[in-house]
């Protein structure tokens, strides 16, 4: 679901002319057709993706009409009762009400705090095993890193409620709490919540993040460094002036690829959120849900609903989160074209 | 090689129950439609191995599951041309893939609701066999606690908060009850066991059923302490760790539970007796509720009357479309379903211990029977 934001380096006038001379060398037709159908594929996927989900959500989008943005209690109603509810000529089980705002809160909020809590680790961590040690402890720790973005979810979230949450509900939430901030004050419970989840999803987003980042700092010109080194810079100089300024473009959109995950992460968050609907969290310690959790906590109810609005309306769910997470995605590219401006004091890709 | 079995059926006179006029309803919250079908004509029951190699695929309850895994041998043993393959997908999905016709049969916990059947025509449920529910609690130092379902929705609804409630005292005179707070833990998952257990609390309790009710998810009151975890083995594992706990758990994970060291409660009766879930409380249940089996065979089991009842059982149904697409896989599924109904077939104590079932009552058994005859190409 996510749209890849990719930073690349301003090509080298070989690499310009290359491309120019492109059109000569897809005089090879069947280059060109391989080509054309690896590139239409996953455009084709997604249109068809949003054309299924458009056709599914439709008649909830006609029943839920703008309370569906507006109210905060969401439920398939009673499939055993008798009687229906009828709105604009559709029709859903007795008592159900779709309102998706707490659900949203919940998926926005808690991306957000794992983003936060992600990128400077994993900037951090990528410049280390970059730049700071040697090159044998490089590769074993580049391992990990990459173990790590090949964990299932569902460990995340195995992980996250029977070990992290408990762990942390009983130590560092009760030194937070303590300090009475409003919001990230109150009864810490077990370890299912929001503050868990976010921090399982940060150690998710990890990787993804760190592994780019990595690569990038990797490519910062040798030249360039070595020009700061030789004026007098001292090595964290060098990471704060040159090699932080030429890759946070790229760190951007790879913060944007982590929110995007984040957003969509379904299993792991559905186990830890403690699956709390209809109402706003009270503080970062409380239960809470998700859009994508919350789906899949839902579907196969949903799918003993015979008027078939439970299913049209999580598939609206599965609309709007996609939305969603093509907003971040745009924002996070304009973003990254603001970052992108300032030069670099030592010259750039020399 | 073919071994025909006729089992001549007459509806109505076999048991008053299969076709009385009017269903009656003696649970709060029993389905009560009765099926278009109520004729009293009789029907042949014709099941056989079938000439040619036959699949039957199955997708639906994670509960049904591990017993038609049971009986996926023993049924080619018997009957050499018919391959049952059994899927754990979730009671939704088995039934939605039943009606689209992905699967012949769809496994569910919860008997249809009256939306599907008139949605459907057609689609029946199948009782295959009764299993029931068992209320732990994790508590050091207290066993045989007796809980009653009034007491178990104050404490979903966050009106019990601790163990030594005065409601919970006057159920268990003489016993010591510490004051450690009630943790209450629920499935987070679409559940067949959430539908049995708030079935027992909306059959219990009035402000349960004109509240969250029940299904196989529901609205659940907010409660500050509770905990949500996925499937039974979550459902242990998360009350083996919480002190306080107390949890819904089907029977078949009686096992785990009992490995996990939890304390099964004893659930009074509409009788007002305490018991635990054993063979024999589930049979009691299962008989004085099949005495009012409606023609469409969706019937909750649930606080049946007599002091041997245990309060939280079920029929386990096979989800089928009375109309399939040939002779043989129609031939197939009535000879599947009569077999594994039967006492000499797949409901002996070797297939059904393991998950702690029971078979069906034997005064229910003319009834399925007129139903699995109905299945026809």
């Amino acid at each position: 679901m996510s749209i890849t934001t990719e930073a690349r380096p301003e090509p080298s006038a070989p690499l310009r002319s290359a491309r120019r001379r492109l059109p000569g060398i897809s005089a090879d037709g069947s280059v060109r057709s391989v080509l054309l159908v690896a590139a239409v594929i996953p455009t084709a996927a997604l249109a068809f993706l949003i054309y299924q989900m458009v056709k599914t959500a439709w008649p909830a989008v006609i029943f839920n009409g703008v309370g569906f943005f507006t109210t905060k209690t969401f439920t398939i109603g009673n499939l055993y009762a008798t009687g229906t509810e009828v709105h604009h000529g559709y029709t859903a089980a007795k008592s159900a009400s779709y309102g998706i705002l707490p659900l949203v809160f919940g998926t926005v909020v808690s991306s957000f705090i794992a983003v936060i809590l992600a990128v400077p680790v994993s900037v951090g961590g990528a410049i280390l095993l970059a730049e700071r040690i040697p090159v044998r402890l490089q590769g074993v720790l580049g391992t990990f890193l990459e173990l790590l973005a090949g964990i299932p979810s569902v460990v995340f979230g195995l992980w996250g409620i029977y070990t992290f949450g408990p762990l942390l509900s009983r130590t560092l939430y009760k030194w937070i709490a303590a300090l009475h901030i409003p919001w990230l004050t109150g009864p810490t419970g077990a370890g299912e919540g929001m503050l868990t989840a976010s921090l399982v999803l940060a150690v998710m987003i990890i990787p993804i993040i760190a592994s780019t980042t990595r690569e990038l700092v990797r490519s910062v010109p040798a030249i360039s460094k070595e020009g700061a080194f030789a004026l007098g810079l001292t090595s964290s100089e060098v990471v704060r002036i040159v090699t932080i300024p030429y890759v946070r473009t790229g760190v951007v959109a790879a913060s944007i690829l982590g929110l995007a995950r984040a957003l969509g992460e379904t299993i792991a968050v559905l186990i830890i959120s403690g699956n709390f609907l209809n109402a706003y969290p009270h503080s970062i310690f409380d239960p809470f849900s998700t859009m994508a959790s919350t789906i899949a906590a839902f579907l196969d109810s949903a799918l003993t609903d015979s008027t078939g609005m439970a299913v049209h309306s999580l598939a609206e769910v599965g609309l709007v989160l996609l939305a969603i997470t093509l907003v971040a995605n745009l924002a996070g590219r304009m973003l990254s074209r603001r970052f992108s401006g300032a030069g670099l004091p030592v010259g750039r890709g020399v | 090689m073919n071994r025909l079995v006729a089992v001549p059926l007459i509806l109505c006179a076999a048991t008053l129950a299969a076709c009385g006029s009017s269903s009656k309803t003696t649970s709060s919250n029993t389905t009560s439609t009765t099926a278009a079908n109520t004729t009293t004509t009789s029907v042949t029951l014709t099941t056989g191995n079938p000439s040619a190699a036959v699949t039957i695929n199955e997708d639906g309850s994670s509960l049904l599951y591990p017993f038609l895994q049971e009986l996926v041998s023993p049924l080619k043993a018997q009957y050499s041309n018919i391959a049952l393959a059994p899927s754990p997908g979730g009671s939704g999905k088995g039934i939605a893939d039943a009606i689209s016709g992905t699967v012949q049969m769809g496994g569910s916990d919860a008997y249809l609701n009256s939306g599907e059947m008139s949605a459907n025509a057609g689609l029946m449920n199948i009782p295959i066999a009764v299993s029931a529910q068992a209320v732990y609690y994790n508590l050091p130092g207290v066993t045989n606690l007796k809980l009653t379902g009034n007491i178990l929705a104050g404490i979903y609804q966050g009106k019990i908060t601790k163990w030594n409630d005065s409601t919970i005292a006057a159920a268990n005179p003489g016993v010591t009850l510490p004051s450690t707070a009630v943790v209450p833990v629920r499935r987070v998952d679409s559940s067949g066991d959430t539908f049995l257990f708030t079935s027992f609390l909306s059959a219990t309790n009035t402000a349960w059923q004109n509240g969250p009710a029940f299904g196989t998810t529901v609205t659940w009151p907010a409660v500050s302490n509770e905990l949500t975890a996925s499937g039974n083995p979550g459902m242990v594992q998360t009350c083996k760790t919480t002190t306080g706990c107390v949890a819904y758990v089907g029977v078949s994970a009686e096992a785990a539970a009992q490995t996990a060291g939890l304390e099964q409660a004893l659930l009074q009766n509409k009788s007002g007796d305490y018991l635990a879930p054993s063979s024999a409380t589930i049979t009691a249940a299962a008989d004085a509720g099949s005495a009012n089996v409606p023609s469409n065979l969706a019937q909750s089991l649930i606080y049946e009357p007599g002091a041997q009842s245990y309060p939280i059982v079920n029929f386990e149904y096979i989800v089928v479309k009375a109309t399939q697409t040939s002779a043989s896989i129609s031939e197939a599924i009535r000879t599947f379903l009569a077999w594994a109904i039967s006492t000499s077939g797949g409901s002996q104590s070797q297939y059904l211990s393991k998950d702690n079932f029971v078979p069906l009552p034997s005064t229910v058994l003319p009834a399925v029977n007129a139903a699995i005859a109905k299945i026809t190409p």
